[in-house]
């Protein structure tokens, strides 16, 4: 057996990583936090606070490019010093770490710019790290036999959809997770629950979040398209990973439901939360109360005290 | 979730036209996308400018496919959006149509066109590019200026209420990691954000 | 080989007054003869002209000279001329140099004549110490084995095939498949005619079954190919039909009783093949096939076949072996199935097909009786759309355009129109629409009459209606500036031409090269497009690239007559100037060394193990890059030899070496940009003492080495552009790998880095090189010759050291 081999094989996965929470998870989106922290306990990622941390830079991409380049270097540079790889709850912070943090060890150029600007700051960009959306982390690091093996209660007469979000794969270039066109990883954690996946049309399609400050009706169109296309296919419910998505969906959901004159009703969960009950967490300790689609229908839909009809 | 906090990303449209103006008298006013193309319009250099920035490229590879366009969400709701128009403005040097084009504020950064465009054109890194010139033109939407600030002072892009930070603690939440506004004045100094952003305020 | 002592003669030609009006003809003819070993020396007005060549065949009689140099144009203007005339004066042509002094002196230094006739007078020492030390060389000659071999029974290899036979040669026509006629015999109608494909096609495949000089191997596989130019030896393997084809009347009795059915690959699985069949009925030959996998043994076919015997369910694969004289690869193409594409739902959506699927559908002799139906639920389409560059124009998979796709998506938009008119709506959604051959633009307008619907702009994406089985069409409508979504009932996709799963087995066994597509490499994309770099190996036909119909037909008609040059002669003549291995001083005798059998770009050089390496001299092409990889100097190239190149140098370099830049030309780019700059006039600085190389990859570590060690202000290596320019396939892509090592080397010992450079030059390139020449004056002004010296003093001794071994041979033999 050769050297490198061997590693591979007996180099234990990493347990241990620095949770970068980003901007809009503790502004709005906590259930998302408060359910990943227990699900992830009970799988045994040991998630280890930020002492500090900045915007990841991407909303102001649009402004100055090296600006988010600098802002999410600095966060890597943050983490090097504690020797810890990040993960992160939201795709775009995710995608724009994994991006820099990949350009940043490819380009030497580019990494001696960002690193002059990160001077005055007294740091300086070594590429020792890696950083990873949450949802990969559940794939390849813990791994769907270990995540399968958890599940206490599986979700079988549940149907779920998803909506994984752009930035957990695109570009497909610089966050180099899976194939952006036919990704199989949410499918596969929401199969791993139990639960009965539900396809349906313009799955990939963007949920125009990113353009709400600037245009308010696209995205609440686009949404509402993808909402419909939802209910449509048959399912219960649909998982979000993304704190922008899951405003999207569930917080403007009324709003769709008004603008539009739809009924649609489609309880919007983080996907935490989806494992966290098929685990057996109380949905009071996934902090489903805060989704601003009711889901308790589903919730009686899995412990069977409703007909499931 | 208070329906009346005030939430940068839901704020209408017309903020968003308000800021998109430049320095008054500085540059000409917003072309039509429609209008007829002049001869003074061309800046045929401009292909050159923007395919030698980070991103940029794959520019001139484009061979008008539509691809982008077809296969971008936001132009399947848009009368206007279109991503491959901006790219032809951009290869035909039609500098000035393009840089004020209200249109270029409402690509998504989804990167499906990156992704699918058969030429390689990184579509959507493109028009950042754009973006970022046409704020150093003046021309930038308010709601950057509001981030911009919010990460400046506070290190991240929302300034989150102390209700929040209190709420965080009573449902066991570790506190929030501190942000450093000396490190992000620092680091936009560098970068030369402040004075975009400041240029911003003033337009 | 002669090793008397060397007798000079020099003839410096004024060319009118293209070179004596600014030379001083008389003062370099004097110098010319004072130069030693010079025995004659004379001038004269046109040295190409009669009177001219008849002095220098005179002087050779009169004054026993064994060697000659004219000083007068380029040699790729008359080198071939004086070779001839030294070779009706009984003197070996290979004893003839050429001293360049038109081109590469009068023509580009007219305004400073002194320095032009320096120039010159260094031109004709650097011939003469060339001519000192040439060599005697003899054409070589093989014998020609008049076989050919056709390798792919589709339209091109037919007429390979047919064309050869005709002209009375022997041909085995090689088929992988049961039967002949490939793609073609798989088509319902061609455009722009509309001619039924199998009608026009069918009477050419039964010519050559009944051809007396064509052998069909069907259902066999090439397995090994060695030999050269007129001597290949081919070795093929016959898969067992199970059936004894001398045996078998092709009645199809047995056909007839066989109960076994199993999807028909050759109707792209659309149809069915008994487990005993042919794959179609116009199969040629027409021998029966058993398919092991599916046949159930009920031995009912071995009954209905009866006394006739053909069955024998013992059979073996045989092996074959062919001597012939050519090859022609004629092994056309795949068509992309596009299942890895999730965007277009091709596998997973029932009515969206490809192509060639849809001509099987619409062929009356089809799968379906020529009825165009849905596959979800068996009715006829009300709307079809094409979509086209499927895979092809797309850098995530096929960068090229797959060129006759437009074409057919017209024919078959046409055929749909005609046959169901107005009852089906047909669009083509397309980027650019292709149509500049004879008849083709009338037939796109054509289509248009009918009322197919074109939309230009690239189908992004389909999306199936899970209830109807209907498709959208996302694209953008770019005439309109409007992404749409179109609804179709039925999508066919014109998927890109692709190379055989096999074209890289096939490249290996025949030793030629694949491009960057991964298809049969010509050896020149204009001039020589049929040829392959193997003399003797030709290609047809789409396994070069995509092809139509004409095209395929003319290159396999190109290909014959190709191969029949060779395949007319007894003896075959090969060019001398190759490389030869030293037997003695090759380093693989001791250890596992074969770098000039991996460099050669030809595979011409044989190294196994524990044997010196052997050129194959009728595969060389001479272009020397092997000479130069050897790293035991165990490898000559005849007429360029190390020794002629390093007694140039030392010619070049003689006087002022720091002023000066030594240029090492290859012959087909570079040198003859420099001509060009010369006959256009360009005026450049006189610093440049070129030395000619047939190709850039020749050039040693150890000339640019020798160069500086003798003072050389700057060396320039002049070579065809990358990646494809080569004229020896990759000779320049080994000669920069060989220049990207030893630049830093050379930086790092303390010289500066415009002194050495790689210079790519086309032959059109007169400007860029005349550009080039004063640039780099420039820089050599610039640095100066008192840092130059400084820089060469501190490598000399490095140098020495370096060049040590090569040292005292070389020394020797100048004065």
């Amino acid at each position: 057996m050769t050297a490198p081999e061997k590693n591979a094989k007996t180099t234990p996965k990493p347990t241990r990583f620095l949770l970068f929470l980003g901007c809009a998870i503790p502004y709005r989106v906590s259930s998302y936090e408060i359910s990943t922290r227990k699900v992830l306990q009970q799988l045994g990622i040991e998630l280890v606070e930020m002492p500090e941390y900045n915007c990841c830079g991407l909303p102001i991409d649009p402004v100055n490019h090296s600006m988010t380049l600098t802002l999410a270097a600095r966060n890597l540079c943050l983490a090097e010093q504690q020797g810890l790889s990040i993960i992160a709850l939201c795709p775009g912070c995710a995608g724009t770490l994994r991006k820099v943090n990949k350009k940043l060890k490819e380009n030497k150029e580019l990494k001696e710019e960002i690193n002059g600007y990160l001077k005055a700051t007294g740091l300086e960009f070594k590429g020792t790290i890696e950083a990873k959306h949450v949802l990969q982390l559940l794939v390849e690091d813990v791994g769907l036999e270990k995540i399968k093996a958890s599940v206490k209660t599986p979700l079988t007469r549940l149907k779920v959809s998803e909506h994984a979000g752009c930035h957990v794969t695109r570009p497909a270039d610089s966050v180099d997770f899976e194939n952006p066109e036919d990704p199989q990883a949410l499918k596969d954690l929401v199969e791993a629950t139990g639960a009965e996946y539900v396809e349906y049309v313009d799955k990939l399609a963007c949920c125009g979040a990113p353009i709400a400050g600037v245009n308010d009706r696209i995205p609440l169109q686009l949404t509402k398209e993808k909402l419909t296309h939802i209910r449509n296919a048959g399912a219960h419910a649909m998982v979000t990973v993304c704190p922008f998505c899951h405003m999207m969906f569930d917080t403007n959901q009324p709003r769709i439901e008004r603008l539009f004159n739809e009924t649609l009703r489609i309880p919007v969960l983080h996907y935490p939360q989806l494992l966290g009950l098929a685990m057996g967490f109380s949905p009071e300790e996934l902090a489903l109360k805060a989704l601003r689609v009711d889901a308790t229908q589903i919730v009686s839909r899995i412990s069977g005290k409703e007909d499931a009809s | 979730m208070s329906k009346t906090q005030s939430n940068p990303r839901e704020r209408p449209s017309e903020t968003a036209k308000k800021g998109l103006r430049a320095k008054s008298g500085e540059e000409t006013a917003e072309i039509s996308a429609t209008a007829p193309i002049r001869a003074q319009e061309f800046d045929p250099h401009f292909k050159h400018e923007v395919s030698k920035t980070h991103g940029g490229e794959k520019l001139k590879q484009c061979f008008q496919c539509g691809t982008c366009t077809s296969d971008c969400p936001i132009a399947r709701f848009s009368d206007s959006y279109r991503p491959r128009t901006l790219i032809r403005m951009t290869l035909l040097g039609l500098k000035d149509r393009v840089l004020t084009s209200e249109t270029l504020w409402l690509c998504a950064a989804c990167f499906t066109c990156t992704d699918r465009c058969p030429q390689d054109v990184e579509v959507a890194s493109v028009i950042r590019i754009l973006r970022n010139t046409a704020v150093e033109k003046g021309y930038m939407p308010q709601i950057f200026k509001e981030l911009g600030s919010s990460i400046l002072e506070t290190g991240v892009a929302y300034r989150i209420p102390d209700l929040r930070l209190k709420k965080r603690a009573q449902i066991g939440l570790p506190p929030l990691p501190k942000g450093n506004p000396e490190a992000m004045t620092k680091l936009a100094k560098a970068t030369g954000f402040s004075k975009l952003l400041k240029r911003g305020e003033q337009a | 080989m002669t090793e008397e002592k060397p007798r000079i003669g020099v003839f410096v030609c004024h060319c009118g007054l293209n070179i004596a009006g600014v030379i001083d003809v008389k003062d370099l003819t004097d110098y010319a003869r004072s130069l030693p070993d010079v025995f004659f020396a004379k001038d004269n007005r046109y040295t190409c002209a009669d009177p001219g060549q008849d002095e220098i065949r005179k002087a050779i009689k009169e004054n026993k000279l064994n060697r000659v140099v004219v000083a007068a144009c380029s040699p790729r203007m008359h080198e071939p001329t004086f070779r001839k005339t030294c070779a009706e004066a009984d003197l070996n042509p290979f004893f003839f140099e050429m001293a360049n002094i038109r081109e590469f002196s009068s023509w580009c230094h007219p305004s400073t004549p002194e320095e032009a006739t320096e120039k010159a007078k260094e031109i004709v020492r650097m011939a003469v110490a060339k001519a000192r030390l040439l060599q005697p060389l003899k054409e070589i000659e093989v014998p020609v084995t008049n076989k050919a071999l056709v390798i792919g029974g589709g339209i091109a290899g037919i007429n390979s095939a047919l064309d050869l036979a005709e002209m009375g040669f022997k041909v085995y026509l090689l088929e992988k498949t049961e039967s002949i006629g490939g793609h073609m015999a798989q088509l319902d109608k061609t455009f722009p005619t509309l001619d039924c494909s199998i009608c026009i096609e069918g009477p050419k495949m039964v010519d050559v079954g009944r051809h007396s000089n064509i052998e069909i191997i069907s259902y066999a596989d090439l397995i090994s190919v060695s030999g050269y130019v007129g001597n290949f030896k081919v070795k093929i393997k016959k898969k067992p039909r199970y059936i004894i084809a001398d045996n078998c009347t092709g009645c199809g009795e047995c056909r007839d009783v066989c109960p076994i059915e199993y999807p028909n690959e050759w109707d792209v699985n659309m149809g069915v093949r008994k487990a005993i069949s042919v794959p179609f009925e116009q199969a040629v030959p027409l021998v029966y096939s058993i398919n092991l996998d599916h046949c159930i043994e009920c031995y009912k076919c071995v009954d209905s076949c009866g006394a006739r015997q053909a069955i024998n369910f013992d059979q073996e694969p045989e092996e074959i072996e062919l001597d012939v004289g050519a090859i022609i690869v004629a092994t056309g193409f795949d068509i992309y199935m596009p299942y890895d594409d999730p965007l277009y739902g091709y596998g997973k959506y029932d009515n969206v097909i490809t192509a060639l699927e849809f001509e099987r559908l619409i062929l009356a002799a089809g799968p379906t009786g020529g009825k165009v139906i849905r596959a979800s639920d068996g009715k006829k389409p009300h709307s079809v759309a094409f979509i086209q560059c499927v895979g092809s124009r797309n850098l995530k998979k096929y960068e090229y355009c797959s060129g006759f796709c437009c074409m057919y998506a017209l024919k078959n938009a046409i055929l749909l129109k005609e046959k169901y008119k107005e009852d089906v709506e047909v669009y083509v959604l397309y980027m650019d629409m292709r149509t500049p051959f004879k008849g083709y633009e009338e037939f796109y307008r054509r289509a248009r009459d009918l009322g197919v619907t074109f939309i230009r702009g690239r189908a992004s994406h389909i999306i199936e209606d899970s209830q109807t089985k209907n498709l959208n069409i996302r694209a953008e409508d770019m005439t309109l500036g409007q992404p749409i979504e179109l609804p179709a009932e039925m999508v066919v996709l014109c998927t890109a031409a692709v190379p055989k799963t096999d074209a890289g087995d096939l490249a290996r066994i025949l030793s030629i090269s694949r491009d960057a597509n991964g298809f049969f490499m010509e050896s020149h994309p204009k001039l020589k497009p049929i040829d392959t770099p193997v003399d003797g190996i030709f290609v047809a036909g789409a396994c070069q690239a995509p092809k139509d119909i004409p095209y395929s037909v003319s290159q396999g008609s190109g290909a014959a007559a190709r191969a029949a040059t060779i395949l007319s002669k007894d003896k075959w003549k090969i060019e001398p100037i190759v490389a030869e291995v030293t037997p003695e001083l090759c380093r693989n005798t001791r250890v596992k060394c074969g770098i000039c059998a991996d460099r050669c770009p030809y595979g011409s050089i044989e190294a196994i193990e524990n044997q010196p390496a052997k050129v194959v001299t009728a595969m060389c092409h001479g272009c020397g890059t092997c000479v130069a990889e050897c790293p035991a100097d165990a490898i000559i190239q005849k007429h360029f030899t190390d020794e002629q190149i390093f007694a140039q140098i030392e010619e070049a370099l003689k006087k002022n070496p720091e002023g000066k830049i030594l240029g090492l030309l290859c012959n087909w780019c570079c040198y003859a940009g420099a001509d060009l700059a010369g006959t256009s006039r360009f005026e450049y600085p006189p610093l440049i003492r070129p030395i000619r190389v047939m190709c850039s990859g020749r050039v040693d570590r150890d000339f640019v080495l020798e160069a500086f060690r003798r003072g050389a202000g700057m060396v320039m290596i002049g070579a065809c552009h990358l990646p494809y320019d080569c004229h020896y396939i990759s000779g320049n892509l080994r000669m920069k790998a060989r220049m990207d090592a030893l630049a830093p080397m050379l930086e790092k010992l303390g010289l500066s880095p415009h002194r050495f450079r790689v210079e790519y030059v086309s032959a059109a390139e007169g400007l860029k090189y005349a550009e080039l020449m004063k640039e780099m004056a420039e820089k050599l002004d610039e640095l100066g010759p008192e840092k130059i010296k400084a820089e060469n003093a501190k490598l000399k001794p490095i140098l020495d050291r370096m060049l040590a071994k090569k040292r005292p041979q070389k020394a020797q033999s100048s004065k």
